[in-house]
């Protein structure tokens, strides 16, 4: 009985310490101005590169050069996917941008299913832009749409910070099986742009709870780091190796960090007094 | 020779088991640390295996009847189509409905033959609080010319919601059957008697299996509502199943555009809807709260105390108490209007396993019931649309289902009003 009281009560020592801590009470909502302020400016560099490269992809597809449309299908969808979280706060256009067969209950067939899956399907799978042309028109037209919207869009500061665990959270979910980018396999690039996007917001607002909160930070950078050493090892020209090379003790490692990630950056918003 | 085989079983499990039969005839409600002697795989025992409820009423059982602590939905496409075979159909699936809710010793056949019950429940299957309710898919009569005229008037297959991710191999079906008891087992038992009993008019399609997490009976007899996998009450707002007047207006169909032969039936709706269990648990509580609208411990709705209390909307126009687009206030505006959209909810908790990203395959066996699919269902679940919960659950699966009306008595039959209206003559059991 007193072991069993001891030990209870060392485990309950450990569980406690590596509690998040009580939310910062330091950070004051101004401070925050500033990082939205600048990663205000890295959501327009990226809708704009992502509005070019679009244009570019979507032209190949359209001019019938399969080759041309498939070597420009990842690296068009990095500008998208770096600013999810706030890609998705239009649900209508996330959906037309961006969702998967499995999304739709006829998959490939359904007509909802638009935007860059459609794509890479009728490139990778069918290998032929054959009847592309029209979701090339589709895709130009929502990625414009988008980009006039966030422009006139006021980011909300929790969804900002939120963003950085709502990227580890979107890979943890559904892409570290493979299956985002499931008739190219070029999951690479996207997870590189989701950790490049993350990362983002996490170095933006480090300076507010570095001295607070050094051990988080450390660890945080850490499992960063530890992605990008993963990711290096698949580097490939001006991208990646496709995902099936992937080792299962890599992919493993990924899975890790990212949960990890997705748990500590969870705690992010309430570290900096967000609701 | 039968004896003496079983002399012999019983001979062999005493070598084995030591005393093992002795303990179990003597327990009966022993609390567990009470227990002499209890060896390590005999069978846990339960003082619930005999309650039985009735097959027969105006309506089937299963649905104003209170939810056990486990479920199930089976979905099947349904090979009979001459007015003969349904009828044959239907009353092998009273025929075998009536013996497990009743429970009973299955007939034994020479032992050359395989056994006529599976015996997972041994050798007299208990009733365990078994409700097998049959429903029909809008294709069971859109495929039938002789059946397709007496069709429910708001029957529809389910479209999909603008969340869904419907997976086309757990949706719709011909048939569903919700079977329900105090333990899967006794679920997964009358499902295998019934697939064996029916082999060449339905085949299973689809299934999901489910269940509710189990209390300690409080001391005033109170009761709660039980959690679901987001650890928040659900069902709190439930019209009283046990008020017949509400269950007359809100869930049995009596509306005078619908065919006589359908009063009394009910509509089901099943929804599979996955949670992301992992990201929902990385949410802050205050904000899970906020996408609820009640407290997580007690239930309360967000300015009330009591899980019961009701919140109060009007004078909370701008959301700052609930959210405006809350769970509980976009499904229930708790407005006079809003009072006939009102749904009898009778969902289970799903857990299957790990997804392809190495997350729980967890969720809500949504099944809800009411008179009128358009006011219902559809009605609320349009209200939901775009809801900020959406970010955390993903519906994958289900149908839309007509629930038969009751067989009355022992000489009647689920679906032969049915039969009866198509101009078939049936005969009585």
């Amino acid at each position: 009985m007193k072991l069993k009281t001891t030990l209870s009560a060392s485990l309950f020592a450990i569980s406690a310490a590596i509690l998040p801590r009580v939310a910062s009470a330091e950070v004051a909502p101004l401070d925050l101005v500033g990082p939205i302020a600048d990663y205000k400016v890295y959501v327009s560099e990226n809708l704009e590169k992502l509005v070019a490269d679009t244009k570019t992809f979507t032209d190949a597809v359209k001019a019938g050069d399969v080759d041309k449309a498939k070597s420009l299908f990842a690296p068009t969808r990095m500008s998208y996917e770096a600013i999810e979280p706030i890609a998705e706060l239009f649900s209508d256009l996330d959906g037309s941008i961006d969702s998967r067969a499995d999304d739709h209950e006829k998959a490939e067939k359904d007509p909802e299913f638009t935007g860059f899956h459609r794509l890479e399907y009728g490139l990778f799978s069918e290998n032929s832009t054959k009847e592309l042309a029209p979701f090339a028109d589709k895709l130009m037209a929502d990625v414009t749409e988008l980009n006039k919207r966030i422009t006139d869009l006021t980011l909300p500061p929790e969804k900002v910070v939120g963003g950085a665990a709502v990227l580890m959270e979107e890979v943890a979910a559904t892409k570290i099986s493979g299956e985002e980018d499931r008739y190219s396999h070029t999951d690479l690039w996207d997870f590189k742009a989701n950790f490049d996007g993350s990362r983002k917001i996490f170095d933006l607002v480090r300076p507010l709870i570095e001295k607070s909160d050094g051990e988080f930070i450390t660890k945080v950078s850490g499992n960063f780091d530890k992605v990008d050493v993963t990711l290096a090892k698949y580097k490939k020209g001006d991208g990646y190796e496709l995902y099936d090379k992937l080792t299962d003790d890599d992919r493993a490692v990924l899975a890790a960090a990212v949960n990890t990630l997705a748990e500590d950056l969870s705690t992010l918003r309430g570290k900096l007094g967000l609701n | 020779m039968r004896t003496n085989s079983r002399n012999f079983t019983t001979t062999r499990r005493n070598v084995l088991f030591g005393a093992g039969t002795a303990v179990v005839a003597g327990l009966s409600g022993a609390i567990a640390a009470e227990k002499q002697g209890e060896q390590v795989t005999d069978a846990p025992v339960s003082d619930k295996t005999q309650e039985r409820q009735s097959f027969y009423g105006a309506h089937q059982a299963g649905i104003v009847t209170p939810r056990p602590a486990t479920g199930m939905i089976a979905s099947f496409q349904v090979l009979a189509k001459t007015p003969q075979e349904v009828e044959r159909l239907f009353k092998t699936l009273s025929q075998r409905i009536a013996f497990l809710m009743k429970g009973g010793t299955p007939p034994e056949f020479d032992e050359k033959l395989p056994p006529s019950d599976s015996g997972i429940l041994g050798p007299v299957v208990p009733p365990d609080n078994l409700t097998i309710t049959v429903s029909l898919g809008s294709s069971f009569f859109d495929q039938r010319d002789w059946l397709a005229p007496h069709k429910p008037v708001r029957l529809s297959r389910m479209k999909a919601s603008r969340n869904d991710a419907l997976d086309a191999d757990l949706c719709h079906g011909d048939l569903s059957l919700q079977i329900c008891a105090n333990t899967p087992d006794t679920n997964i038992h009358a499902l295998r008697d019934i697939l064996k009993n029916l082999p060449d008019l339905m085949v299973l399609r689809w299934k999901q299996e489910g269940s509710v997490p189990v209390l300690p009976p409080k001391s005033d007899g109170s009761h709660e509502t039980a959690r679901n996998f987001l650890g928040f009450r659900d069902g709190t707002a439930n019209p009283d199943g046990n008020d017949s007047s509400l269950m007359d207006q809100l869930v049995w169909v009596h509306q005078s555009d619908e065919p006589s032969w359908a009063h009394a039936g009910t509509y089901q709706v099943v929804r599979i809807i996955r949670n992301f269990v992992e990201r929902w648990d990385r949410t802050p509580l205050a904000e899970q709260e906020a996408i609820i609208g009640r407290k997580k411990a007690s239930g309360a709705p967000l300015g009330g105390t009591g899980e019961f209390d009701i919140p109060d909307y009007a004078n909370d126009p701008e959301g700052k108490v609930t959210a405006l687009d809350a769970h509980i206030r976009l499904a229930n505006k708790r407005t006079k209007t809003s009072d006939e959209n009102r749904i009898l909810r009778r969902p289970f908790n799903y857990s299957n396993g790990v997804s392809k990203s190495g997350q729980l395959e967890q969720g809500l066996l949504f099944i809800c019931y009411q008179a009128d699919l358009e006011k219902g269902f559809i009605t609320v679940q349009r209200q939901l649309d775009g809801e900020p919960l959406e970010e955390y659950i993903k519906p994958i699966g289900g149908g839309f289902f007509f629930t038969l009306p009751g067989p009355a008595n022992e000489d009647d039959f689920v679906g032969r009003t049915l039969l009866e209206a198509s101009g078939h003559k049936v005969t009585r059991v």
